[in-house]
């Protein structure tokens, strides 16, 4: 953009936003450490010998635990974590692990949508708008177990409830060391500390006039301060490069690049075209838009990466908000964005990144998860979220 | 001092050699892997007992979950069976890109740096194109200890 004259290099870096990438960068540094303590596997373990090793119960168990760390962690980190424990019990169950992974895919998308932590576009959306962690816990995570229980009952009529295993399998499962999960009792303590005091920071955020990514720096800050408290100097160094390698450099200088790309579309007065050709054509109906926004994102996002499309969208939206009122009255269209963007990664397998990483840890065990079968029964399936997201936005912004 | 004293002679696996015959030698001169020699004789990879065993017995994710292992695996049912039939496979899939290698008249430092450099604890010994064998940490340490008088061999 700067090489095309499009930008110059202050107002490309002004279209930086910081704050997005502050709060990712200190997230991924606080679950880089705590992963380490093996505390993510001790649950997800722990969770499927509750069950008692019924294949149908680990299933269950297993998405929601997905759900419930998606929403607190980012959808990638969370099924690195949650797949290698579901194929080794597959396995061990001499059962395909396609239905577990399915659901897993579709938890991880759904619990990410609950906070503004728990998929990219939410954090981008947070950040540009200035919406706080409450904010999408009130709008947002009210709907997400509704869209759960969907989800769920509709994997159980489909094969649910044809799951079986025997009790050879499942004693085999039982007999799984769940507390030797956790490699470090000092660093999980710690861990759990920083990782509860960045998520009490989150919820009063406003009232201590912090933004996200501050809070989340700091506890990155703080845990790297206290993982080292004990160590000697070169274990120190040695501990601060491996967090620091665990970070995704390539996640974050993508964050830049797409950054400075839609400032320059922005600036070259694309997206104000293109916002006047949607009131055009909606009507200058905040209703219409509203839903156009949300089955719009949830198809493109099933299609292509959720990102770039959010970020294009974001300057899109806040240049109607003068036709609609101001900023207030445009609020739907950003809760639409966010269920649009994060539901619509289950209408593929490329829908979201968390997707693919599924599919190659399975391919990679032996189970090709296949693109066509995946999307045959995954896209209408996200659809049908999409028109509880619908009704959910109609009855509570729009009706 | 150079690293003649230490050196161990081994066969090299060629395309169609057999994993016994690698499990065999390796065990033989207590080695963790040889060469790999195309059809001219030259070195073009490695094949080690370690990448065998990782790539025909160990999922991606037991690697990942290793901690939570119980005593009871189905990986470990007729393990008899599997076990003969992975030494009856030719080794060509387990080949591995070429690995360190060194003249037999390098200085023993050398080895050493090399192998660390290489996170490795053992190195090829190659004389002007020609493979003379391997040698290991185990060679260098025992190196060390012959000037000490009071070494013991246990």
């Amino acid at each position: 953009m700067i090489m095309l004259g499009v930008l110059n290099q202050e107002a490309a870096i002004s279209g930086i936003d910081f704050n997005t990438l502050g709060l990712l960068a200190g997230m991924m540094v606080v679950v880089a450490i705590t992963r380490r303590s093996g505390v993510f596997q001790y649950v997800a373990v722990w969770s499927a010998k509750k069950v008692q090793a019924r294949p149908w119960g680990i299933l269950l168990m297993l998405s929601v635990v997905t759900a419930l760390f998606s929403a607190l962690l980012d959808n990638v980190t969370t099924v690195l974590l949650i797949a290698p424990v579901t194929l080794l019990i597959c396995n061990e169950l001499k059962t395909s692990p396609y239905p577990f992974l399915f659901a897993e895919i579709f938890s991880s998308n759904i619990g990410g949508t609950a906070t503004l932590i728990g998929d990219p576009p939410n954090i981008m959306i947070g950040s540009a708008v200035g919406l706080s962690f409450n904010d999408f816990l009130l709008n947002l995570a009210p709907v997400t177990p509704l869209i759960m229980l969907v989800t769920l009952a509709i994997i159980y009529v489909v094969w649910g409830r044809h799951l079986q295993a025997s009790d050879e399998t499942r004693h085999r499962i039982m007999q799984f060391r769940e507390k030797e999960a956790i490699t470090d009792v000092r660093l999980l303590k710690q861990s759990l500390l920083v990782l509860a005091l960045v998520i009490t920071g989150f919820v009063l955020a406003e009232h201590l006039h912090l933004e996200p990514a501050t809070i989340a720096m700091f506890g990155a800050a703080l845990l790297l301060l206290l993982s080292n408290l004990k160590n000697k100097a070169e274990d120190e160094s040695e501990n601060v490069h491996k967090t620091f390698g665990d970070v995704e450099w390539i996640t974050i200088f993508f964050f830049i690049g797409l950054f400075i790309i839609v400032k320059g579309i922005e600036e070259a007065g694309v997206l104000r075209i293109l916002a006047d050709r949607v009131m055009g054509f909606t009507g200058g109906d905040i209703s219409v838009t509203a839903m156009a926004i949300l089955w719009v994102s949830a198809i493109a996002s099933a299609l292509v990466d959720n990102i770039p499309f959010v970020a294009t969208m974001i300057p899109l939206i806040k240049s109607m908000a003068p036709g609609f009122g101001g900023a207030e009255a445009i609020m739907p269209l950003w809760w639409s964005l966010a269920l649009g963007a994060c539901l619509g990664g289950n209408g593929s397998l490329v829908g979201a990144s968390a997707n693919l990483i599924v599919a190659g840890l399975a391919e990679r065990a032996g189970h090709r998860i296949n693109f066509l079968k995946f999307m045959t029964l995954a896209f209408p399936m996200m659809l049908l979220t999409i028109v509880i997201a619908s009704v959910y936005v109609y009855l509570r912004y729009l009706y | 001092m150079n690293l003649e004293s230490i050196l161990i002679p081994t066969r090299v696996a060629i395309p169609g050699t057999m994993v016994s015959v690698v499990f065999s030698e390796c065990i033989r001169a207590n080695i963790p892997g040889i060469p790999f020699c195309d059809a001219e004789g030259r070195i073009t990879g490695r094949i080690t007992l370690k990448n065998i065993l990782k790539t025909s017995c160990l999922p991606e994710y037991m690697v990942e979950l290793a901690n939570v292992l119980g005593n009871q695996l189905s990986c470990m049912e007729d393990v008899e069976a599997k076990a003969k039939q992975l030494m009856h496979n030719p080794v060509d899939p387990y080949v591995q890109g070429p690995h360190v290698s060194l003249a037999s008249e390098s200085l023993p430092v050398k080895a050493l740096a090399l192998m660390e450099q290489n996170d490795t604890s053992y190195s090829f010994v190659v004389d002007a194109d020609r493979y003379r064998g391997v040698i290991t940490i185990q060679g260098l340490a025992r190196m060390l200890a012959s000037f000490d008088d009071t070494h013991v061999d246990l």
